[in-house]
């Protein structure tokens, strides 16, 4: 097989695997159901019914907890109430761990910090190390050059020379 | 059976406390026959813990109601298939199960090493047994799988009795994948056994070099395998399942499994620096300790309570126990730690930083902060309890929010990272790597944003597969042109060449390719859409391009349950395409019905119909249907994660230098004439 048909053959590939997202985002307007309230609201509360789930995902079958807590969220809707009032009245009833992510507020703040914190933390860390390691002379370096009596400059364009040679 | 197999833990755990003790002694002494001694029992106490497995199967197998776990797990419906699984559907199980897979990896590593490394072995040795004797512990003394039904008595005595039938094996567990998901999961979580062994041995034992690495690497990478497939198909299992349209819903217990995972993916491409550059030995030898520790926290997570989880086993006292190995196995490590840290000395500098080195650096970092996330957002209801008397609960909505980013970095290292070399990267090659993948990229980008691709994280995520489907493309392109100008052969040809010359360089690629598709699957998650709707047989529903018909709907009665099944015609564009069934399963001896979701699967796209129940006020069956866009290609993706896997085991194929004008191959330059500085690159990238 030629380099030219190897060459089409993969871009023909990479077509065919692109077309397959193309139906996906060809229609993104009818792919969204974001507009309906109750989903948006009820995606900030969790099923109470012990699974685990986000309320508005929960649909194992026979949970009557969802559908009570769906039934109820979308009374309070039709009355006008406000998220911030619904999300009050949740969370007397069940309490915070009806939360489907913790309130960007008081100790609960800790849990959307930490990440950021550890990210920061890691990069300090990681430039410590790159800059630490910079700074440091190879022991193997310092014995080869120290037994064989090659000189730092000779050394250096030896390494060079590795180095393009070893380059990909 | 019951007896005997309660006998063979007692005498598996007599035989792991003398490895333990054998095997120090040994260590002491360096007395060849003690060794041998400690070995031996090392290897009787998995033959013991293999007898103790088989003689529950046995039970299970027999329908002996006398033995109160088999009681609780099966009946004499259960499918003979479903009854090997009722091994570990329950705590007591499931722990000697533990045992089990953790014996076998045992078994084989003191076989496979029985005459090799006799410097480093025993202190292996001591420390497979001590995990060991810590789960003989939990069989013998707090779970034990063998006790039998009987009534105390007024005089202190008992009486034994037994069932005429058991209690059946949770519905949710009846399912073929159930079969296999636990244990792949398993398998990857007491893998992890045998590099944190080998790590805390090698410390103990200053043993020279990397030999610790390249001893276990191909153990590591099998328990990254089983875990990565274990992951994939508990995912598969919640999808096909559950019954709610999704495959992770960021549960405590699948969150448990994703933690070891994220560290041992970490270790398996930091260990390159220390094989390559002798760098970063500190790092390494903590990260396998971290992700055993990780896999003792998850066992302990699914085990014990502390989380909420609907796959976590029933709540008990048992955490206690796991925390107490936890931390006495952090204390072994660090002691040792502290003890040798000399030994631990990094050789190299770092000469740029545009390098390998970096790019691996930032990748376990991401990998690392990814974990830590996700192990803080778990346990953060137990923290937040402690602190403020409040539970409050982390969902999903938290996880995707924190880890999408971190997700899109790392998928932009893996095109990155293996592009750069190692030590220096010079700004030409820079743009000879990038410049196409870039360009690519972007305007592909460019082209799915004009067709209406919006969502800024899955538009980011699109871009970043083609990029690093690009960069590995190229990859493969470059070397089998040198190959097909050396040789002659066709490019398919001389790109399989090319992967088994070096299968783990480009057995990685492949799996990088297999998260390519991972990603493309998960981003597709932005274009979801589903309707539920109540249905008369006739009635219909549109979905997507496809129209719902209910046709009809019976019942059919099998061995173990009873299924109310109805039966849904598909038609697109009004053209019939096929009949989907979903079912709701009544179990005979259980009070929860199961579902059984009728999915109709493309690469685009899938159809994924539920029989949601029948509705309250009408009493009509209530169809939820889902259009999940993309989902394949995360099955397909696991797929191929697992077979570049499975390539990166292979040997090398040694290479042969084929000279321009000369029908010789020489596996050897010196043999080709060549100069002594032409050497045949081949190593481990």
């Amino acid at each position: 097989m030629t380099n030219r048909r190897f060459s089409i053959r993969l871009a023909a590939l990479a077509v065919f695997a692109i077309a397959q997202l193309f139906p996906v985002v060809l229609n993104p307007a009818d792919a969204q159901q974001l507009t309906d309230k109750a989903k948006k609201v009820g995606g900030k509360f969790m099923c109470m019914c012990g699974c685990s789930q986000v309320l508005t995902e929960c649909n194992h079958v026979g949970c009557t907890t969802s559908a009570g807590m769906l039934k109820d969220l979308n009374q309070r809707l039709d009355r006008g109430e406000s998220e911030d009032s619904i999300t009050q009245a949740f969370v007397q009833e069940f309490g915070t761990q009806v939360y489907a992510e913790p309130p960007k507020s008081g100790f609960s703040l800790v849990a959307w910090l930490m990440p950021s914190f550890y990210l920061l933390l890691g990069t300090v860390l990681v430039i410590f190390v790159i800059s630490k390691w910079r700074k440091r002379v190879p022991v193997e370096a310092l014995a080869d050059g120290a037994a064989s009596g090659i000189s730092p400059e000779l050394l250096a364009r030896a390494r060079a020379q590795a180095a393009k040679e070893t380059e990909d | 059976m019951d007896v005997f197999g309660s006998f063979a833990l007692v005498l598996a755990f007599v035989c792991a406390v003398y490895a333990i003790v054998g095997g120090i002694a040994a260590i002491v002494t360096r007395h060849p026959l003690l060794v041998k001694s400690a070995r031996h029992a090392g290897m009787a106490t998995c033959c013991l813990i293999f007898t103790a497995t088989f003689s529950l199967e046995y039970l299970f197998f027999t329908d002996n109601f006398s033995a109160a776990y088999v009681v609780s797990h099966s009946n004499r419906d259960l499918a003979t298939f479903y009854k090997i699984a009722a091994l570990w559907s329950g705590q007591e199980g499931s722990l000697l199960f533990w045992s089990f897979l953790l014996s076998i990896y045992v078994f084989s590593v003191l076989i496979a090493y029985r005459n090799k490394n006799g410097e480093l072995m025993p202190y292996v040795g001591v420390v497979m047994a001590g995990v060991q004797t810590f789960f003989l512990v939990l069989n013998n003394f707090v779970a034990s799988p063998f006790k039998m039904l009987a009534i105390a008595n007024a005089n202190g005595s008992l009486t034994y009795f037994t069932r005429e039938d058991g209690q059946g094996l949770t519905p949710l567990l009846q399912y073929p994948e159930m079969v296999i998901h636990p244990p792949n999961l398993y398998s990857g979580y007491t893998g992890f056994t045998i590099p944190f062994a080998f790590a805390l041995g090698a410390l103990l034992a200053r043993y020279p070099g990397e030999k610790w690495i390249h001893l276990t690497r191909k153990w590591t990478m099998i328990a990254w395998t089983f875990q990565t497939l274990g992951i994939m198909l508990g995912a598969h299992w919640a999808y096909a399942v559950l019954g709610w349209g999704g495959y992770w819903g960021w549960d405590p217990v699948e969150n448990a499994s994703l933690l070891p995972w994220l560290t041992g993916t970490a270790f398996l491409h930091s260990v390159m620096m220390q094989e390559k550059r002798g760098m970063m030995k500190v790092w390494n030898v903590w990260l396998v300790f971290c992700t055993f520790g990780l896999c003792i926290l998850g066992t302990m997570l699914t085990r014990s309570g502390v989380v909420s989880s609907v796959h976590a086993f029933a709540q008990s006292s048992i955490g206690s126990y796991f925390v107490g190995f936890l931390a006495i196995t952090f204390l072994v490590c660090f002691a040792a730690f502290l003890k040798n840290r000399d030994y631990l000395k990094s050789e190299n500098q770092l000469d740029s930083v545009v390098s390998r080195e970096s790019s691996f650096l930032f990748n376990n970092l991401i990998l690392l902060v990814s974990c830590v996330a996700v192990l803080s957002g778990t346990l953060f209801p137990v923290f937040s309890e402690w602190f403020t008397g409040d539970r409050i609960s982390v969902g999903a909505p938290f996880f995707n929010k924190v880890n999408i980013p971190i997700g899109l970095i790392l998928l932009f290292l893996t095109g990155v990272g293996p592009l750069l070399a190692w030590r220096k990267t010079s700004t030409d090659s820079l743009k000879r790597n990038f410049g196409w993948p870039l360009l690519v990229s972007l305007v592909m980008g460019a082209v799915l944003f004009a067709f209406g691709v919006r969502e800024f994280y899955s538009l980011i995520c699109f871009i970043l597969c083609i990029f690093v489907t690009s960069t590995i493309g190229m990859e493969f392109l470059r070397g089998s042109k040198v190959l097909h100008a050396r040789t002659g052969s066709s490019f398919i040809t001389c790109a399989i060449d090319l992967t088994m010359r070096n299968t783990r360089r480009y057995g990685g690629y492949i799996v990088h390719m297999g998260m390519v598709f991972v990603f493309i699957g998960l981003a597709g998650v932005a274009f979801n859409r589903d309707i539920q709707k109540e249905m008369q047989i006739g009635q219909s529903m549109q979905i997507g391009p496809y129209t719902l018909v209910l046709q009809s709907y019976d019942t059919k009665a099998e061995k173990n349950y009873t299924a109310q099944r109805l039966i849904v015609e598909v038609l697109r564009d009004n053209k019939p395409m096929m009949m989907l069934y979903p079912e709701k399963r009544k179990f005979a001896t259980a009070e929860q019905p199961g579902t059984m979701v009728a999915i109709y699967s493309t690469l685009k796209e899938d159809l994924y119909v539920v029989y949601a129940g029948d509705s309250g006020d009408t009493q009509l069956p209530v169809v939820h249907a889902y259009l999940n866009p993309l989902v394949k290609w995360i099955w397909l993706g696991g797929v191929v994660v697992v077979f570049g896997t499975l390539v990166a085991l292979l040997p090398n194929r040694r290479a042969v230098l084929v000279l321009a004008g000369s029908t010789e191959a020489a596996t050897h330059p010196a043999q080709a004439g060549l100069p002594s500085t032409v050497t045949l690159r081949e190593g481990h990238d």
